[in-house]
């Protein structure tokens, strides 16, 4: 047992390990924040009929695959029809063009406006293109 | 970075439509954007209408979103060629004096692209449009844009394609970005889908401005007279848009 000890403290120290980690998109989430335009004014959508309206778009473009994809609202106001979206972020590029493609809801010409894309929610508190100058 | 530009706004009759439209570009970010006229190619002479002057269109031009110059608009000319002997696309790309070829997505396109042809418009620095406003509006023709521009990537492998909307109403145009993700669906990379909102529409114009030059160096400016009144000349760029 002794000459065990002795061994060991004649042998040099482990040589520490390092582990490198690299994430290529640390989030799996991509945020949008959207307004919908009306060609006339006073058309009015409840959320449901918002989140109806994106799963629609979604399935004529690329189909029931795509409207099967994990997408929330998470803000909502009906006043100004603009809202926040989370999709996955494989799914991101199917979301905004099908977005893009939108021409009509209900017989009714629209379009949908991107105002801002990114990975993290906190970027799309401040918008500098809303900025005014004096 | 080159700005991001529209060079295809179809011109209606009503100027105040093509005012909302003008100012809708501006309001999404365009830099520059071309106001189009197209006109059919028939065997007699005939008259092409006289292009929209800019200066009665708008007294004071609206600024561009984000920046703070006013928007740049440019008038143009696209001639719709049908008949197949007068000139097909090959003949187009290797002999006219275009700037652009327009690929109509109204129908299926009945013939193949050819890699050589394309390959010398590549060089003569000859630009690719697509147009997406009809993939907005009817399914049939999602389908079809789509398909061609899916054809025209395998042969020209994206270089030299630009996008842009053939709108006649505010509500058909989209921002530069939504249409360089458009750009993505149709096949492109990311670079070149950003580039033909950008980059690609800055080459054609300046394609367009060179072929009043001797080779692209020396250009002559016509000195204005004082005793004449001014008259706002604007660039028109001359195109041709092929079918079969």
């Amino acid at each position: 047992m002794r000459k065990m000890w002795s061994a060991l403290d004649k042998m040099p120290a482990p040589a520490t390990t390092y582990e490198r980690i690299v994430y290529r998109n640390p989030s799996e989430h991509h945020y949008m924040k959207v307004c919908l335009e009306f060609e006339d004014h006073g058309v009015g959508l409840n959320v449901a009929q918002f989140k109806q309206l994106l799963i629609s778009a979604l399935k004529d473009l690329f189909g029931e695959v795509a409207a099967a994809l994990p997408l929330d609202v998470l803000t909502y106001e009906e006043k100004t029809l603009s809202a926040i979206l989370r999709i996955c972020s494989s799914g991101l590029v199917k979301l905004w063009s099908s977005l893009t493609l939108l021409g009509s809801y209900k017989g009714k010409k629209c379009a949908f406006r991107v105002i801002q894309v990114s990975p993290f929610l906190l970027a799309l508190s401040g918008n500098s293109r809303e900025l005014v100058l004096d | 970075m080159a700005v991001f530009a529209d060079l295809d706004l179809r011109a209606g009759s009503d100027l105040k439509a093509l005012r909302g439209l003008v100012e809708n570009a501006a309001h999404l970010g365009y830099s520059v954007v071309a106001i189009n006229h197209v006109v059919e190619f028939k065997e007699k002479k005939q008259e092409i209408e006289k292009p929209v002057a800019v200066s009665e269109l708008f007294t004071t031009l609206p600024m561009v979103q984000g920046k703070s110059r006013p928007i740049k608009v440019l008038t143009r000319l696209t001639i719709i060629v049908s008949d197949p002997s007068h000139c097909n696309v090959l003949v187009a790309c290797t002999h006219l004096d275009v700037d652009l070829v327009c690929i109509t997505v109204t129908e299926k396109l009945p013939f193949y692209f050819k890699r050589p042809p394309i390959n010398v418009a590549v060089d003569r620095g000859v630009c690719f449009e697509l147009v997406y406003s009809p993939a907005i509006k009817d399914s049939t023709m999602r389908r079809y844009t789509i398909s061609n521009a899916l054809n025209l990537m395998q042969v020209c492998k994206g270089k030299n394609v630009i996008i842009s909307s053939a709108a006649e109403r505010p509500l058909e145009i989209r921002g530069p970005y939504d249409v360089a993700n458009l750009g993505l669906l149709f096949g492109l990379s990311e670079s070149d889908a950003k580039a033909a909102v950008s980059t690609n529409c800055r080459a054609a114009l300046l394609h367009g401005e060179t072929r009043k030059t001797a080779f692209g160096i020396i250009s002559t400016v016509k000195k204005p007279r004082p005793s004449e009144a001014d008259e706002d000349s604007l660039p028109a760029c001359k195109k041709a848009k092929c079918e079969g």
